[in-house]
Order: structure tokens, then sequence, then C-alpha cells
């Protein structure tokens, strides 16, 4: 056991600095401030976050794990890990949007055909925005429960059905969309995997508002919509297999943004305490103080299962990171709305000094513990897969 | 940051392993109950063990880890994880007797407040293992440390049984001649004790824990394992995620020891506070999930709740450093 890395990690986390030090835009400094994010209405694609992303690639740093052609410099998992420890740190996004850098690239590199791999550049440069087609009215959590339907004629399959809370709808170009294609198999043997044209006639998209009241998600209408049978993705009825797909590289480091986030949010709740002047209630010291060592342990588990991660092994901490920090996360913007007493919930400029953005964050919190498997169904995979706990 | 064990850190830790699963079972906790001289065999093999009193925190962790597992009693851990590195801090020439298992003794600190801290209160308190030590090193004021044999000590009655824990009467000892230290030298002292003891928290937690889950999935209710129903499911989940973390901190905190970093003292207070959330977590719900037999004398379980939740009062508990990280970081 070691605190520090080695003299070669230090030398690439030197380069990136020096790359972050010539082409880091202002803007990307605002998410110095860990609220920030939280504020942005988060499906808005701004130019300065598509150049910024665009750069990344072109300099083998969107991820460094892939080859160049793909936008990184075949980066070892440790240096992938100081690269996402050095941007956690310093606040920076890779991008705004997530679904193609971290979702769709990867599932075509390993399920697509030659000619959806093809697209895969652009999905990681973000030159294309993708959305996923996974949720719907009446598949949450019970993602295999979906009934989007795609009824295969000839050389093209025909799609009806909804889809709901699909981020970045309005702005992608491309759909990743999950679609049943056999409705007599076994809910999870009928799923295929689509890639979709979202300006494909029959495609009806209606913004929804995020809980925060910013425009934010969408509501995906399709009626009759044509799909080239080219665009399947994988095996017919086999797309169950595809839901896994994420940066399989990255996946001992995914823990690290959502700890640095936390970590400055303990640090703003001192500087809010002193700013509202009861940095000397014990009560609310002992709170910081607890949400402190919650975000000092969760780095703590970070590295440990960052650790089994690099050894080859299944690391299980991962499935506790999530759940752990977006709580945690939650916990520290409820802190810090009642640090402020009366003036927690408010939001107007005139009055109170935080211009709402721990009531805003803290409305917006609720994501975490719900969007991509809810903290239940994280708590039920921990107490299967990793306890063996039984079946209910 | 690299949590991989060296294969001689595997080895320590399988070795402490099997040799406290053979020699501290739970009939010997409660032979100890009434008779503490029962503990003596077991002794006679940790005394092998002492030279890790200096040197390595995260090895001192991860031989106590397992002895918290058993919750083993004796003096081990007064002699390992007090008193020797006292003595080192202040360059005793008893210290070689000590590494080389042949000398036992405990350290005396808390006044009445209970908080290890140097203070000239000549009433000590919460000292283990007073009546089964040759030696007790006594810091007073100053600071300064007095070595002295056999003073005056009562035994202080706890839930736990397997740790000793005695008021201890200084008041005879003024004359005896004391020697100064320094005083980040009895802070890294204290911080390494606080440390190995979280260790130990852990290692007790995650005997509470597989109790737990075992049980869970053999104890069948409405015709089907109560590990299957969704609240014994998120319980157990919840629990070893606090497990996990406290395992983590501890060993986080033992490597800032090790390296001398500057995180150390916020390290040190995150991973008692941690360890000590993970007790009243997991020591709680594990009795929960055993239900009616959980709260019977027979079943061994109580032994385990019993020594997790005095080792989360004892060198201060989740609260006490919870503040003093507060002062740390605000």
């Amino acid at each position: 056991m070691h605190l520090a890395w080695g003299p070669e990690e230090e030398a690439f986390r030197a380069e990136l600095v020096a790359f972050l030090d010539e082409h880091l835009p202002p803007e990307a400094h605002r998410f110095h401030d860990f609220a920030a994010a939280e504020d942005e209405a988060g499906d808005v694609i701004p130019q300065w976050a598509r150049d910024w992303q665009a750069t990344l690639f072109d300099h083998g740093w969107m991820v460094p794990g892939y080859p160049p052609e793909l936008g990184g410099r075949n980066a070892t998992p440790v240096q992938t890990l100081v690269y996402l420890e050095e941007m956690a740190s310093r606040g920076i996004p890779r991008a705004v949007h997530f679904p193609g850098y971290a979702i769709v690239g990867p599932s075509l590199l390993e399920f697509g055909n030659d000619a959806q791999k093809q697209l895969v550049p652009a999905a990681i440069r973000g030159d294309t925005v993708w959305c996923i087609g996974m949720s719907e009215p009446n598949a949450g959590s019970d993602l295999a429960g979906l009934q989007t339907r795609a009824e295969l004629d000839g050389d093209r399959f025909v799609v009806n059905g909804q889809k709901v809370w699909t981020s970045y709808a309005m702005h992608a170009q491309k759909c990743f969309c999950y679609v049943r294609t056999d409705p007599d198999a076994p809910k999870h043997k009928g799923i295929s995997v689509l890639i979709i044209d979202m300006d494909t006639p029959g495609i009806d998209i209606r913004p929804l508002r995020h809980i925060n009241g910013l425009a934010g998600f969408a509501e995906v209408f399709f009626t009759d919509v044509v799909v080239p049978r080219e665009n399947l993705v994988g095996t017919l009825n086999d797309g169950w297999r595809i839901t896994q797909g994420s940066l399989a590289h990255e996946r001992g480091g995914l823990w690290v943004e959502g700890v640095a986030r936390l970590e400055q949010g303990v640090r703003a709740l001192v500087d809010l305490a002193h700013r509202v002047g009861v940095a000397d209630d014990p009560t609310v010291r002992r709170r910081i103080a607890e949400s402190y060592s919650k975000a000092a342990s969760l780095r703590a588990l970070g590295y440990k299962g960052f650790t089994s991660f690099a050894q080859g092994s299944s690391a299980p901490e991962h499935s506790y990171m999530k759940m752990a920090t977006s709580e945690a996360s939650k916990a520290v913007f409820e802190l810090g709305m009642e640090i402020q007493g009366a003036y927690g919930p408010v939001v107007d400029p005139e009055r109170g000094q935080e211009d709402g953005r721990w009531a805003r964050g803290f409305m917006t919190s609720f994501a975490g513990t719900i969007a991509g498997g809810s903290a239940e169904i994280q708590r039920n995979i921990i107490a299967q897969r990793i306890l063996g706990l039984p079946r209910g | 940051m690299d949590f991989a064990l060296t294969p001689e850190q595997e080895l320590l830790r399988d070795t402490a392993r099997a040799l406290l699963a053979r020699e501290c079972p739970t009939s010997l906790l409660r032979a100890h109950m009434d008779d503490p001289s029962v503990a003596r065999p077991l002794w006679e093999h940790l005394r092998e063990f002492c030279a890790l009193g200096t040197g390595s925190a995260v090895d001192l962790c991860l031989f106590v880890e397992e002895t918290g597992y058993v919750a083993a009693p004796g003096p081990f851990f007064a002699t390992v994880a007090l008193f020797a590195p006292l003595l080192d801090a202040i360059g005793s020439d008893l210290l070689e007797k000590v590494l080389a298992g042949e000398v036992t003794g405990t350290v005396a600190v808390a006044g009445p407040d209970g908080v290890w801290r140097a203070n000239g209160d000549p009433a000590k308190t919460f000292v283990p293992e007073v009546a089964r030590v040759e030696h007790v090193a006594v810091v007073d004021a100053g600071p300064v440390v007095t070595i002295v044999d056999t003073p005056p000590a009562r035994l202080i009655e706890t839930i736990d049984t397997t740790r000793r824990l005695f008021d201890v009467d200084t008041s005879s000892l003024r004359a005896s001649p004391a020697t100064p230290v320094d005083e980040g030298a009895l802070t890294r002292v204290l911080e390494r004790a606080t440390v190995a003891l979280a260790a130990e928290q852990v290692g007790t937690c995650r005997r509470l824990f597989d109790m737990s889950l075992a049980y869970a999935k053999e104890r069948v209710q409405f015709d089907r394992p109560i590990g299957s129903f969704q609240a014994v499911q998120h319980k157990l989940a919840d629990m070893a995620l606090d497990l996990e973390r406290a395992w983590a901190a501890v060993y986080y905190a033992a490597m800032t020891l090790d390296a001398d970093d500057r995180e150390r003292h916020r390290a040190t207070h995150a991973a008692k506070a941690t360890a000590g959330v993970a007790v009243r977590r997991i020591g709680k719900d594990s009795v929960q999930i055993h239900g009616g037999i959980g709260y019977t004398w027979e079943h061994d379980l109580h032994l385990f709740v019993r020594r997790a939740f005095a080792s989360e009062a004892w060198l201060g508990n989740a609260d006490w450093h919870h503040d003093r990280l507060a002062e740390l970081i605000t």
C-alpha cells in the first residue's frame, strides 16, 4: 500500500496540465464552483463545449485509454485514473453531453458492424449528438419491460411507441434506441437496439422540464417510424446484453468526478457557514465534519476499488460508489439549505446572499439517486450480485 | 493511491486469521468473563507478533483487524498499539524487550473526562488491561511519561467483557522520575493507536456482518430465506457499504501515518469516526437481522456487539472525532 503515484504517472499528469494550460477555454472554469453544473440546463450544449470536446479529441485527451483515432493516446488504467483525477479536481468537464462518448461509442465498438463502427469517432468527438432511448412510462427500473415495438418488415423496421426521460433528445441527431422485436419471448429476450435518425418522419419530441424548472429531457413519440434493417446493432432480439455498455477501461475511475464534486461541496459548506455566521455552532460544525468524513471515506473506497480493477479482478466497490456519492451529495445540498435557516429555500436574487444555488442544487440533486439505476436498484444489485442473497 | 497488499502483508493477514480462528474461539471469550487469566495461552501465541509495535502502521492494522474479528482478550493491543510506540517516542531501553514479546505494558492518559489528551489529573481512566500487564506508562501534563509497575487500579465494568479497562490512581507516583515526551511525538503515538483501534473495530464489524449475512441466507420464514426479502437485503447492503468505507478510511489513514503525510491528522479522525459510524449501524442491525435468537445470551452475537460499541466509545467516539475534524477543516 502506498499513497503517491510513481514518476511515470506524474509525468503523464504534467503533460495533461501543460495541455490544459494552453487550451482550456475560460468557460470551463465555471465548473470550479461545485454548484454551477447543477445550475446548468443540463441538455443545452453551448458552442464552447462543442469546441472543447473536439479539441480534447484532436489532442488525444478525450478518452485517453483509446487509440489516437478515437480521441485517445493508449493510456494505461492508472494513467486514465490520473487523467480523471486531474480533470475532476479542477472541475473541468470533458463534455456536457455524455451519451455519445460514454455509452454509444463503446457499445458500437463492441457490438456494431463495420459501418456502425464508422460512427464512433464523431460520437466521441461530439460532432454527432446522441440520445439514448431506454426508459419508457412503464419501463423505469424495470427496463426490460419496455414496450416500444419494432416490427421487421422486409429490409426495414417499423417503430411505434414512446420513450421518456430522454436526455438531449431535442439536440440529438441520432438515437440509440431499445425496442421490442419479439413480443412473445420472455421480456429480456425480445429486445433489440436500433440506430434511429432523429429527423426521420414520425418522431415527435416534446420537451419535459426537470424538477428544478429548467429545460431538460424529453418525451419521444414514435409513430410508424421507418428504420433500415442495417441500423440494427448486434443480433436481433439480443439487445439486452448491450444495456451494460460504458467505457469499460474507465470503469475503475467512474467515481472520481462524483467524489470530487462532493468534496467541493463540503468545502463550500465551510465557506457558507462562515458567511452565514454559524461557523462556531457546534451542531453545524459536527454535521459538516460528518460530510467531510463521508467524502473522504468514499475517496478511499474508490481507490481501493481501482486497485482491484487495475489488478483485473472484479471491483464490487464501484457498485457502492454511485449509490453512496449520490446520497451524500443530496445531503450536502440539504445541509447547505439548513445552514441558511429561513433563507434556505430562497432563490430570489434580491434576497439571500447565496443566489439560490443551494436550493436549486438540492432540487437537481434528486436526479442522482434515481437516474441510471435508482439507489434501491443499486442496493438490490449489491445484495444479490455481491452478497449472494437470493432473489425475492 | 494503491491499496494492493504485498505478498508479505497477505501472509501476515492470513497467518493472523488462521491463528486467531484456532486460538480464540468464542468459548474463550465466555471463559474470560469469569477468569481473565484464561487469555494467557492466547498471549503466548500473540507475543510473537509484538514487533508490530513499531514500523508500518498498515501492517499493525492488518493484524489487529483480525484480533478485532475474534474480539481477542488480553494485553496485545495495549502492549503493541499503545505501550511500544510510547516507549519508542521516549527512547526507552525497555522497548527492545517489548518488541521481542518478553514484556507487557499499557498506557494511561485520559483523566476523569475520558479524553485521551495529556493532563495533570492523577486519576487516570479507561486504561486497558492494567491487571494483565507488567508496566503502566503514565502520561502527565508537560507532557511527561512515568513508567510504573502495578499502581492501584479498579476495573471499570462496561458492556464489553473482552477488553478490560481500569481506573488508575497515580497520586502516589508524583515522586517517580518522569521523562519528557515531545508533543508531536505523543500525538503520533495516539494517532497510531487510534487508527489501530479503528482497524480493530472494522474487524469486529466484519465479524458481525459475516454472521448476519450467513444467518439471512439460512433462516427461513414464510417459506423462504429472510435474505430474499428486500427490507433485509437493503439493510445488509447498507451494512456492507459502511464496512467497506470504514476499511478504506482506516487503511488510507494508516498509509498517511506511514508516509508522515500532512493529511494524517484529518485522516486519523476520519478513520475512527467512519469506523464508529460502521459500528453504530452494523452493531444494531446485526441484532435486528438475527431477531429473537440474537437477543439471547447463548448466541455469540452479543459478544461482538459489546466489543464493537465499547471500542466505538474508547479513544474518542465518532462524535468526538468529528468535532476534532471540524477544528481542522473550518
